[in-house]
């Protein structure tokens, strides 16, 4: 009998702590479940409806109506619609490009900026500027943004700036820091093929955009350098390894997951930031004056979500096959 | 004998130098490889990491060098960035004409209270998630990383009719005859922000799961052993813990809520009679509007001033913070 007490009373124990789990999340539960799963039923639900809006004489309550119409908002937002299919192709195109320049991009300066060096904390202060200030409504001004535009092309170099045309469409489209078409040339006459020319050329244009972009990997991989053990690189220091060789058999493999994890956080970002030209569109579209644009828009954007759930999984699939996990006791 | 060692290892000392000279040395010393490779790369570093800093603070410089600009100076071509006629015209309609003081105040008081709402209530998510094992834990986890991958905008529709038609549950419907709308109010930021749901929410949840995840347990054990409740653990003990952690989140809530354009500019969260940063920033304030030659330029100049107005106080406390922020994610245990 004593027994059976004893193994109830931590049988008891148990159930409390999970009650008490339980109660720390209960505010994601009950949003998640009176909220965000209702939402997220029903804007699939639009995506396959159309819409009547019902207003009460009276004012307020009224209601709407929903008719089921199959797949036709999706196929229209294919078909009919003129520029959907055209900018979600090329802003996808743009996600591919992007998404690795911006991850090599952001180890490299956590790299350098993890290194003990004079002026380091401004350094840091100034690189993790965008994270703070350059989102949002700063990024909706900043595109295209007309006075930028103008201080840039003045002076001199205008004729480089001009040849650069429209230079991705981000703030600073050329920069004027190279002149893209003597590295053009130059990687031209080099032939090592004109795709590979036209991405490097196409960083360069972009790096405004892509240096404001990569603030938050920057931190991300800068936790991570910092998390490897001082010791492991003494070691490899008294075995005789060079950086270049301390860099992939050590640095690499831990900083792996990280790569991981800001290669899914990079995709997620981009395609949910202001910036993302489709996004812009499934706004703009939602703000139409039609009847059955805000339900087409619901029909646009679960449709880029999935293509870019498809991405994220390929991504994570092929990423996940190097990644190195270190075994933890 | 002591005497004796200490003259010897002199005597070596002095031979040493005597065979090598100090130009020479000083000669090996700079030609030597690694000092030459640590010479060029950090030249090469710093070229790297000034030229970047540019192209970060650069368009911050043309914002600013364009807010003292006048009509005049943008039609004369040979006005690039400083000003001919430099005035604070700018500025001032601005923050006249487009309710600037209000706006920021209005700002000011969502962003604290979300910040606050977001911190906290990630804060207590997080823990539960990294601390306690319960029936169901991974497939919550899940849903966590569900609201993280689905952007709102896919939402938009569904929650400008949740809130339209706001009820839970029937409840509200049972008092008042009615559903409530919570259009062009603050609530539907307030009820996402309390329910973990928010910009990024899903975010932060995962930053305090990983770096409670690194307390060890013997803490909160040692904590129940003495009698404390589960609840006042947390509070007492492991939140003055995570300060650091929270300030952080607390930035990232803060600053992201301060410059959303989301919720604070839909056209259904809008309250047209308290105007947010996020509003006076496309307006052109009556008094500077002119048509002319270069109409586009100056009403971009305009909304760049705009801009500088909603992130200038956001900057001074960046400034004073930063190093907390930058300390508190490093230390984070995002890792894992």
């Amino acid at each position: 009998m004593n027994k059976t007490v004893k193994k109830k009373k931590i049988a008891s124990l148990d159930a409390k702590k999970a009650r008490a789990g339980w109660f720390f999340v209960l505010p994601f539960v009950l949003g998640f479940v009176l909220l965000y799963i209702p939402m997220l039923f029903q804007s699939i639900e639009f995506s396959f409806s159309e819409l009547n809006i019902i207003t009460n004489p009276g004012g307020g309550g009224g209601g709407y109506e929903l008719t089921f119409v199959g797949l036709t908002n999706y196929s229209d937002a294919l078909f009919s619609d003129a520029s959907y299919a055209q900018i979600l192709v090329s802003s996808i195109r743009q996600l591919l490009l992007d998404v690795p320049a911006i991850v090599i991009f952001s180890l490299f300066m956590a790299i350098i900026l993890n290194q003990k060096m004079a002026g380091r904390a401004v350094f840091r202060a100034i690189f993790f500027i965008p994270v703070i200030l350059s989102t949002g409504l700063i990024d909706k001004i900043d595109q295209g943004n007309a006075v930028m535009n103008y201080m840039e092309t003045a002076g001199i170099d205008t004729g480089a700036a001009d040849a650069l045309g429209p230079g991705g469409g981000g703030g600073a489209g050329g920069l004027g820091l190279v002149n893209a078409l003597d590295i053009t040339g130059f990687l031209g006459n080099i032939a090592i093929g004109s795709e590979l020319v036209s991405y490097v050329v196409n960083i360069v244009n972009n790096i405004f955009n892509i240096v404001n972009r990569s603030g938050v990997q920057m931190l991300i991989f800068l936790a991570g350098l910092q998390s490897i053990s001082p010791a492991i690189y003494e070691s490899c220091k008294i075995d005789g390894a060079t950086g270049w060789e301390t860099f992939w058999k050590i640095t690499f493999p831990m900083i792996s997951p990280m790569i991981l994890v800001n290669t899914i956080y990079t995709v997620i970002d981009s395609f949910t930031s202001k910036s993302n030209e489709v996004m812009a569109y499934i706004e703009a579209v939602f703000e139409g004056t039609s009847k059955q644009s805000r339900v087409l828009s619901s029909a646009m954007s679960w449709m880029y979500f999935g293509i870019v759930l498809l991405l994220i999984s390929a991504v994570t699939g092929i990423i996940s096959l190097f990644v190195f996990y270190q075994r933890r006791d | 004998m002591d005497q004796q060692k200490k003259l010897t290892r002199k005597e070596m000392k002095v031979d040493f130098e005597g065979k090598i000279g100090k130009v020479d040395r000083f000669k090996q010393h700079v030609f030597s490889k690694t000092f030459l490779t640590k010479l060029i790369w950090g030249i090469f570093r710093y070229i790297l990491l000034i030229g970047i800093s540019y192209i970060i603070i650069y368009p911050f410089i043309t914002k600013i060098a364009a807010s003292f600009m006048t009509t005049s100076d943008f039609t004369d071509q040979t006005v690039k960035l400083i000003s001919k006629h430099p005035s604070l015209d700018q500025w001032i309609y601005i923050i006249k004409e487009n309710k600037y003081w209000q706006a920021l105040f209005n700002t000011a008081r969502i962003a604290v209270l979300c910040g606050l709402f977001q911190t906290m209530i990630c804060a207590i998510i997080g823990y539960g998630f990294a601390k306690f094992k319960f029936k169901g834990r991974g497939l919550l986890f899940i849903a966590v990383i569900i609201t993280m991958l689905i952007p709102h905008e896919t939402l938009i529709l569904a929650m400008f009719m949740k809130f339209r038609y706001f009820d839970i549950l029937g409840i509200l419907k049972l008092f008042t005859g009615d559903s409530i709308s919570l259009l062009n109010t603050e609530w539907p930021l307030y009820i996402l922000s309390i329910t973990g749901l928010a910009f990024k929410n899903g975010l932060y949840i995962f930053i305090f799961r990983q770096f409670y995840r690194g307390i060890p347990d013997e803490l909160e054990e040692a904590a129940y052993i003495d009698g404390t409740g589960v609840f006042e653990t947390f509070f007492r003990i492991i939140v003055p813990l995570s300060l650091p952690m929270m300030t952080t989140v607390f930035m990232f809530a803060f600053s992201w809520q301060w410059t959303d354009t989301f919720y604070t500019a839909s056209p259904f969260f809008t309250a047209s009679a308290s105007p947010m940063l996020a509003n006076i920033v496309s307006k052109i304030p009556p008094s500077l509007k002119m048509e002319y030659a270069a109409t586009t330029l100056w009403e971009s100049a305009i909304n760049n001033t705009s801009g500088l107005l909603v992130i200038l106080p956001l900057f001074i406390i960046f400034l004073f913070a930063q190093r907390a922020f930058v300390e508190g994610i490093e230390r984070s245990g995002i890792v894992g």
